[in-house]
């Protein structure tokens, strides 16, 4: 069975191969129906695998198995975490086909194939970085997935902004890339391995952490969080998500950026964990510095949006953040209810990306402020952008609520009432578009000054606006909601997510994992503080308009590249100055 | 965010990541030890497999998986490029004018094409045997096309390059790698896995099982992307015009 892991790349791969070689002479309806059944078929094989990785399995690529305990070949890892990864990206990939299915005005002219093709090299590149054990094989899928996203980024070229977004997109993430790969270097020279536990072996071996440890682990997880989008090098990510096609949104926020999390869970566990590592300590102050700062920032710039794309990018950093906590307080049954987490909020965030894809191409505009009441008669859109905004911000039984409430558990005392407000912050936004635009709730509401980015006077990516909405931009929403919602609700859903991410992380710790009175009344909490945001922000716009101190965090997403550049080198700093302490003390 | 808090974090950040870059490289190995534990274990594997070249085992071999996605990378970059390049509502084509060439130009133009595509094509060829391999070769046979575009001009390079059969060619190409790679699967051992060719004799251009199978589906893979790829941007520059200027 575990030969089969290397075709979660190679078959999404050749089914892109294959749309590009004959895609001139396909029509359009074949091309997308040929990426659709790859993308599927690519699915039904992670799930099988999945449901097959107990106990997980790992496979040298081209029979290199380890002579002595040492290999030359790259080995796949087959365990829930990276395979669960595998399947959220695949069954995102396939929901984003679908969604655009009577998507985009026109494919270039002759090339009906290079759309899906390039969806499903994202997908090989996203699951091929989720099953790797390898560290320099996640650095080559790392970057594949990194410019596969900057061309579905800018792919509607006709809009100068699509483009700036892409290149400031590509410049940051590149510059990411680099880092990663010095780190790497600086790993190999050490211990001359480049698979993944071997190094950290070869790094126990060595002795305490010393300063070429501690660069390498600052380099690598500069990479990841650049792509994971923590404070300060999310910048990249409200420009990108603001510009890009809507189905690619769906996949940034709900997947991608959760790989680079991830990317930080694995290479921390597999590497840097060990007597050679980091210590714990570090990783601890390091992550959950970070990721409050993060779900900070998040919340409060997502607060104060009228793009609605822009203002769901800034709920995805928002989470992002409280994902890093979660990591960051190392406990494994923060890191199950974080699992859970990425799940619910995966199939929340990309709901909400379809619902404002269909105001878009509806009504021409994403700004809260002119869709003030338009939507009125888009009733089933309102209830599953209503019902996202409450799966947001926790309200059980949604999966992410589960998830949410596990790790609030873990991390407790004042994390949690962040994780709480973080969301609340976050769904509160979302509930008070949702009030504005499709019920017309309250007096229209004033614009705040010039340092504000409106969403009108954007293009619908149909061709022309939509005089109806297709059934399939509608199902997709709702069927990701559902999953939500299933996830949170199947007896044992918990409980089996958590044996597989203790089964590869934490030695097969018993966690329990399932709805507690503590967890549910958060959830509620969390919900009801949400509800009372919107209704406030909705009757009383002036009460919490953005005040004076927020301008300068505004003012910090400037759209400049260098200065993202310069925040980039800064937050490099910033992971060295927080993880310097426990490498001195050895 | 003005000029000098700006300056004022590119410093505070370049002289962070420079003291750790620093303080790291002090730690490194010795320059000229006997210590290379990977080294070792590569050129042992690749004599093994009787592959001369051993920089080719690593790559087609050994981390074969690694070199799939390194080649998607470009692939992806052509298929990206093609779709950000492409032509859009306000532009149009306007045919390329025929260029006057410098008669020395041209005529070393010419006398050079051929002899640099032969290399491309050799370097392409050899690759399991000698220094270079598909990677290389493919970027000296390709550009040695656009020696045509300096030594004549650009009608002449459009006549001898069909684009779109380089595109069917470039996935052609990536395709072949996958199906080497899942020939394996299908035979029972594992993805990209060289043990279905006999390795024949050492130094020898069929000698390395799949090796040069590999190796020469990467040159065809590279030859016709960056064909590809400066088709696409020698178009934007030559042919498409926005309609404001037409």
């Amino acid at each position: 069975m575990h030969h089969l892991l290397p075709l979660l790349v190679a078959v999404p791969l050749l089914g892109a191969g294959l749309l590009v070689a004959v895609g001139r002479a396909l029509p359009r309806v074949a091309a997308d129906t040929v990426g659709c059944a790859v993308s599927a078929g690519t699915a039904a094989l992670v799930i099988v695998l999945l449901l097959n990785s107990s106990p997980p399995r790992t496979e040298w690529v081209g029979g290199w198995t380890p002579v002595d305990g040492r290999s030359v070949g790259i080995v796949l890892v087959g365990d829930g975490p990276g395979l669960g990864m595998a399947a959220l990206a695949s069954l995102l990939t396939l929901a984003a086909l679908t969604y655009s299915w009577r998507y985009f005005e026109e494919p270039p002219r002759r090339h009906a194939g290079s759309y899906p093709a390039l969806m499903l090299v994202f997908q090989a590149g996203m699951c091929g970085f989720a099953i790797t054990g390898d560290l320099f094989n996640a650095f080559v899928f790392f970057e594949l997935m990194s410019v596969v996203a900057y061309a579905l980024t800018g792919y509607r070229v006709e809009e100068a902004k699509a483009v700036q977004g892409a290149l400031t997109f590509g410049v940051v993430n590149s510059l990411g890339a680099y880092a990663m790969l010095m780190g790497i270097a600086l790993l190999y020279a050490r211990t001359g391995e480049l698979t993944m536990s071997l190094i950290g072996r070869g790094l126990d071996a060595h002795g305490g952490p010393d300063a070429l440890v501690l660069a390498s682990f600052v380099l690598v997880l500069t990479g990841l969080l650049v792509k994971a989008a923590a404070v300060p090098f999310h910048f990249w990510l409200p420009d990108a998500h603001a510009v890009a096609p809507t189905p690619v949104c769906m996949l940034l926020s709900g997947v991608m950026v959760e790989l680079g999390v991830y990317g930080a869970w694995r290479v921390y566990g597999t590497v840097f964990s060990g007597p050679g590592g980091v210590p714990a300590a570090d990783l601890e102050r390091m992550l959950v510095v970070l990721g409050a700062l993060t779900a900070a920032v998040g919340a409060v710039m997502c607060w104060y949006q009228r793009h609605i794309k822009r203002l769901l990018a800034y709920s995805t950093v928002a989470h992002i953040g409280l994902f890093l906590i979660g990591i960051g307080v190392l406990t494994p049954q923060a890191d199950d209810g974080i699992a859970l987490y990425i799940l619910g909020h995966a199939g929340v965030k990309a709901a909400l990306f379809a619902c404002t894809g269909i105001l878009l191409d509806r009504y021409g505009s994403v700004d809260e402020h002119v869709l003030h009441g338009r939507a009125r008669r888009q009733r089933a859109v309102a209830v599953m952008f209503v019902v996202g905004g409450l799966g947001l911000a926790g309200l059980p039984p949604f999966a992410g609520a589960l998830g949410k409430s596990v790790a609030e558990e873990a991390a407790g005392g004042p994390l949690a009432v962040l994780y709480v407000i973080a969301s609340a912050m976050t769904a509160g936004a979302v509930l008070r578009v949702a009030a504005r635009v499709f019920l017309g709730l309250g007096p229209p509401p004033p614009d705040a000054g010039e340092y504000e980015t409106t969403g009108s006077g954007e293009e619908p990516e149909t061709r022309g606006r939509l005089g109806f909405v297709p059934d399939t931009m509608t199902a997709v929403p709702a069927l990701l909601l559902a999953g939500a919602l299933a996830a949170g609700v199947a007896p044992g859903f918990g409980e089996t997510v958590a044996r597989a991410v203790n089964e590869a992380g934490s030695g097969g710790a018993v966690v329990p994992v399932h709805w507690t009175p503590y967890g549910i009344l958060l959830g509620l909490v969390s919900t009801a503080v949400a509800v009372g945001l919107a209704a406030l922000a909705v009757t009383r716009p002036r009460l919490l308009a953005a005040p004076d101190w927020a301008l300068p965090l505004r003012r910090l997403q400037s759209g400049h590249v260098g200065d993202y550049v310069a925040w980039l080198l800064v937050g490099a700093t910033l992971l060295g100055a927080l993880a310097l302490p426990g490498v001195l003390g050895t | 965010m003005n000029r000098r808090f700006r300056l004022w974090l590119v410093a505070v950040g370049s002289a962070g990541l420079a003291a750790l870059l620093v303080a790291a490289c002090l730690e490194l190995p010795d320059f000229g030890g006997a210590w290379h534990p990977y080294g070792d274990r590569a050129v042992r594997a690749s004599l093994d497999r009787h592959t001369a070249n051993t920089v080719a085992s690593v790559n087609f071999d050994q981390r074969a998986f690694d070199t799939l996605g390194e080649m998607t990378i470009l692939f992806a970059a052509v298929l990206g490029c093609v779709v950000l390049l492409r032509q859009t509502r306000d532009e149009h084509r306007a045919r390329p004018e025929p260029a006057d060439v410098e008669p020395p130009v041209r005529r070393y133009a010419l006398i050079v094409l051929p002899v640099a595509l032969l290399t491309g094509l050799y370097v392409i060829a050899h690759g399991q045997l000698s220094p270079g391999g598909g990677f290389q070769g493919g970027v000296v046979a390709a550009t040695a096309l656009h020696l045509l575009y300096l030594g004549a001009d650009y009608r002449a390079l459009e006549r001898i390059r069909p684009v779109g059969l380089y595109e069917v060619g470039d996935a052609a190409a990536a395709c072949a790698y996958l199906v080497l790679g899942l020939a394996g699967v299908l035979a029972g051992t594992a993805f990209l896995a060289n043990t279905l060719l006999p390795y024949g004799t050492f130094n020898t251009l069929s000698s390395g099982g799949t090796v040069p199978l590999l190796n020469a589906a990467i040159g065809m893979e590279v030859a016709c992307a960056v064909v590809v790829l400066l088709a696409r941007f020698l178009d934007q520059a030559v042919e498409i015009e926005e309609e404001s200027r037409a």
